[in-house]
């Protein structure tokens, strides 16, 4: 496989607080998105000091960390939700070009 | 700049500013599992002042207690004027003697509450009443309500309404053309424009945000008021959109779809009233926030919760008991639940007995299958999803007659199911009662008459049966190593990793109530508001597996061959334990499980005496059958006050509260600092049990401070819809909350309204490194939401963290005048 082969689309990489993913979740419906991979309990640096990851029986209030991938057209509408919440929420997202093998299952 | 445009950034931008106008809304959790939580939970990150401003604004709610209450509680002596004066220190320090003087003077003789300003309107129909003279904003709430009671069916509807799977705005855009109510509202002239309204909910709102004359950034505000005028059905919308699993049967109700269809009646209500748009232009003003009375209801409120606090950590600090040389006859691990402290005080008085409190789901994040049912429980608190699920089979040998005790069950069920289709169906109504009631005339009265021979009736009929706890590949149970770590995690963080006697009695808890909606109120909130038995056989029969007990001797926790771990279930309203699954007690250990159940008899004996006392009518003699008549009574109100006067959060050995009567108002965590040298199990219990007392703590306060807004109404009045919920009468808006019978006596506070008090044993460096590395805990300790105590060891004194994340030295009011001592 080449990555000639490969059908370029956005990604979308998205860190918010647990409690913020059914919003997130709102804006894929609304934006086209088929789908998304949340990691939940990540941990890292950020301007407000350490974020702790992993909580034993509190999956609502630590960090996860969603992606999603949409065809070019799409990216905005995504763009356009995550910002609004962004807006007041804690959060980063960052967009990215990328490649996928099964274009059909991001339509 | 007009919002028109749709598209799918339009609409992404929608749903999220529905979310963030939601957020004045707490969840409120379908009825089958009643979950206590914050109501102002989405607004923790602003602090309490700043929430309950906003609540108070949008709302139109009381978030702080009543100040003629406040005043008697001060003639009562529950708050003194040295509480006052410490208050009123501690919220200005820079003031005088003289001033201090002044505003004491002023706080006792002000005029109970002035009479609050009419409320700046919040939506178009509110605006358009308010210049026209119109009912719109009510009569929209009350169609919209109907719609949405059609909508949430879940199974009780014996004619559903049709295109629910498309969601409530789609749905409600089929039928609406139809609806004549809405047609004498809006005129046969918009009958076109409901056939022409937009396929998805949001480009409906745009249209009539534009239409209304909604200015971009007030639309925030429109959208949200449109949710406050039917809290109760948005926050089951939030339930649903935000905490419901993703393949629960409910039907999907999402907020942007609530929103779509109220803001929609209201566009064509006003345009049919004659309210020009530009006319209500004008900006939703902000209410006035912050003012005097509610500064005075804010001192008061201090000074309430600085006398418990004192008189708690009073208490405390007394000399702690030396710990018992005797090995104990038995442990009992009780629910942190604040009706466990009775039990645990009472068998401790009773034998020799050790007790410890943990989360009542004891570690085992769990969906539960009781046998037979077609439905499992997710058993553990809503923070978290459960990843095991756990059937309930008969074990080997008892297959005939588990089968026979199903088929007994089917046939009553299918005889319940035909007489619900008798009593809604069009025309059986009217001849039910002269066909059936030779039968349920009979039942009925034997029900009221004799109510605990039924609970006799369900004890014969108990069977023998096991969870599904081996690890095995049919995709239920766990994975070995996984039973390990969660019986790890468990003992570690209530920290008994040795000293085991031979039975250890893990103690989940239910509730037993009789034709009460709210049953599941009084269930255990850590199974997420299910009884607590499932959890606690689960938890027993991994503990005494010896694959299980070899892992954990690897992991430095060498439980004894001797030692037994048994299943019980505490039953608060009739406080009577009973064993599970007693028949895979070892044979040798039958004796000692018989001592430890007379004692648990004699204990509960004793609570029930303590409870039945503070209960309205409650009659002291033969408390124990009172107790259990209550329950049983279909007409009871208040089986039970639940948690009612919960107050407090207490984490560390029980050393700190053996021998005290706490009064059952405090949540007792176990916790042994010396096992948990980096502060992970300290951080689960206060990122989860905390947490989640907290919630159980704001939802008790704000359910008493204002049961009209806050909480469910009254019990009477109660008529249940879709399963999911309760109106008050015919219709209206879902009601939220507890219902006055469960925080108040009368139109007195029965639930003394604090926020919530923390203490905590352990080192401070550890405490605030676990704070500081949670947002969770910081907006709940820096926010006003949570008063944090502690102290590092018995002999330390306390110390209180302050809203910067400093500690200070805890000092007592200094009280000189009479006051009265609270039940810690």
């Amino acid at each position: 496989m080449t990555r000639q082969s490969l059908t370029p689309m956005t990604k979308v990489e998205v860190v918010v607080a647990g409690d913020d993913l059914p919003a997130l979740r709102e804006v894929f419906t609304a934006a086209g998105a088929t789908g998304y991979t949340s990691v939940a309990n990540v941990s890292g640096v950020g301007h407000h000091g350490f974020h702790q990851g992993r909580l034993a029986f509190n999956e609502r209030d630590a960090l996860t960390l969603v992606i999603t991938v949409v065809p070019d057209d799409r990216a905005d509408a995504v763009l356009a939700g995550v910002q609004r919440l962004l807006a007041d929420r804690p959060g980063v997202m960052f967009v990215s070009d990328t490649n996928v093998s099964r274009p059909e299952y991001f339509r | 700049m007009t919002f028109t445009g749709g598209g799918g950034a339009a609409r992404a931008r929608t749903r999220i500013d529905v979310e963030v106008a939601a957020r004045v809304i707490g969840p409120v959790w379908p009825l089958r599992s009643f979950i206590a939580v914050n109501p102002l939970d989405g607004l923790v990150e602003l602090g309490f002042d700043a929430a309950v401003a906003q609540a108070q604004r949008w709302l139109r709610s009381r978030c702080l207690p009543d100040l003629g209450w406040l005043r008697a509680a001060h003639q009562a002596g529950r708050i003194t004027e040295a509480d006052l004066r410490a208050s009123v220190l501690a919220r200005q320090p820079s003031l005088g003697d003289d001033e201090v003087a002044a505003f004491l003077s002023e706080l006792l003789e002000h005029p109970a509450d002035a009479p609050a300003p009419s409320p700046a309107p919040r939506t178009a129909a509110e605006r358009c009443d308010e210049r026209l003279g119109t009912q719109l904003a009510a009569t929209v709430d009350a169609m919209v309500a109907t719609w949405c009671a059609g909508f949430v069916d879940e199974g009780a509807a014996a004619w559903p309404m049709p295109g629910r799977s498309d969601g409530l705005y789609r749905a409600w855009r089929r039928l609406a053309p139809h609806d004549p109510g809405l047609r004498r509202l809006v005129g046969r002239h918009a009958l076109a424009e409901l056939r022409r309204l937009p396929e998805h909910p949001e480009d409906a709102i745009v249209e009539a945000l534009d239409d209304l004359g909604v200015a971009p950034e007030s639309s925030r505000d429109e959208l949200r008021g449109q949710l406050c005028r039917l809290p109760g059905w948005a926050g089951y919308a939030r339930w649903r959109e935000d905490w419901a699993a993703p393949d629960d049967p409910a039907p999907r109700f999402s907020l942007v779809d609530l929103v779509a269809v109220r803001l929609v009646h209201e566009r064509l209500a006003v345009r049919a009233a004659g309210g020009k748009p530009g006319a209500l232009v004008r900006a939703i003003h902000p209410q006035p926030v912050g003012q005097e009375p509610d500064d005075h209801a804010a001192v008061w409120l201090d000074a309430y919760e600085r006398h418990y606090r004192d008189e708690l950590l009073t208490t405390m600090a007394r000399p702690t008991p030396a710990p018992s040389v005797r090995r104990p006859a038995a442990q009992l691990v009780c629910c942190i639940d604040a009706r466990s402290e009775g039990l645990r005080r009472h068998l401790e008085a009773v034998g020799d007995y050790e007790t410890l409190g943990f989360a009542g789901f004891f570690g085992m994040a769990i969906r539960f299958r009781p046998l037979g049912a077609t439905r499992s429980t997710a058993q553990c608190p809503v923070l978290v999803t459960p990843g095991v699920s756990i059937e309930e089979r008969p074990i080997p040998g008892q297959e005939r007659p588990a089968e026979r005790h199903l088929a007994r069950r089917e046939k009553s069920a299918a005889a319940g199911s035909a007489l619900h289709a008798a009593k809604t169906g069009t025309g059986a109504a009217f001849t039910l009662a002269e066909v059936s009631g030779w039968v349920n005339g009979p039942v009925a009265a034997a029900r009221t008459l004799r109510p605990r021979r039924r609970v006799r009736a369900e004890r014969r009929s108990r069977l023998r049966t096991a969870p599904t706890v081996h690890a095995s590949g049919d995709g239920l149970g766990f994975a070995l190593d996984e039973q390990v770590l969660y019986a790890e995690t468990a003992l570690v963080t209530m920290g008994l990793t040795g000293g085991f006697a031979p039975l250890v009695l893990l103690c989940g808890h239910r509730g037993r109530t009789t034709n009460n909606p709210h049953a599941s109120a009084l269930d255990c909130g850590a199974c997420g508001g299910n009884p607590g038995g499932p959890n606690a056989r689960v938890a027993a029969a991994i503990l005494n597996r010896s694959e299980v007990r070899a892992g954990l001797r690897e992991r430095g926790i060498d439980i004894p061959p001797r030692t037994w771990f048994l299943a019980g279930e505490h039953d608060t309203t009739t406080d009577t334990v009973v064993i599970l699954d007693r028949h895979t007690v070892r044979p040798g250990l039958a004796g000692a499980v018989l001592a430890l159940e007379g004692d648990l008899t004699r204990a509960g004996r004793r609570l029930a005496a303590e409870r039945v006392r503070a209960l309205p009518g409650g009659r002291a003699r033969r408390p124990a059958g009172h107790a259990a008549a209550r329950a049983n009574d279909w007409a009871e109100v208040r089986p039970e006050w639940g948690l009612a006067r919960n107050a407090a959060f207490v984490v560390g050995p029980r050393s700190m509260t053996v021998g005290l009567d706490l009064g059952c108002r405090t949540f007792l965590h176990s916790y042994d600092p010396a096992v948990d040298p980096d502060g992970t199990a300290l951080e689960t219990i206060l990122t989860a049990p905390m947490v989640v007392a907290q919630w159980i703590s704001a939802q008790y306060y704000f359910s008493t401070v204002d049961p009209d807004v806050f909480g469910a109404g009254d019990k009477t009045l109660h008529n249940p819809v879709g399963g999911v919920g309760v109106l008050l009468g015919g219709g209206g808006d879902l009601r939220a909350g507890l219902p006055r019978q469960s925080v108040l006596d009368g139109d007195n506070p029965y639930h003394e309204p604090m926020r919530l008090l923390t203490v905590v044993q352990a080192p401070l460096e550890r405490i605030t490194a676990v704070v500081d590395r949670n947002d969770v805990l910081r907006h709940l300790f820096d926010g006003g939401w949570v008063t944090l105590a502690a102290r590092a060891h018995p002999a330390a004194p306390w110390q209180l963290r302050c809203g910067d994340g400093t500690w200070a030295p805890w000092q007592p009011a200094m009280q000189t005048d009479d006051h009265t001592e609270v039940p810690v």
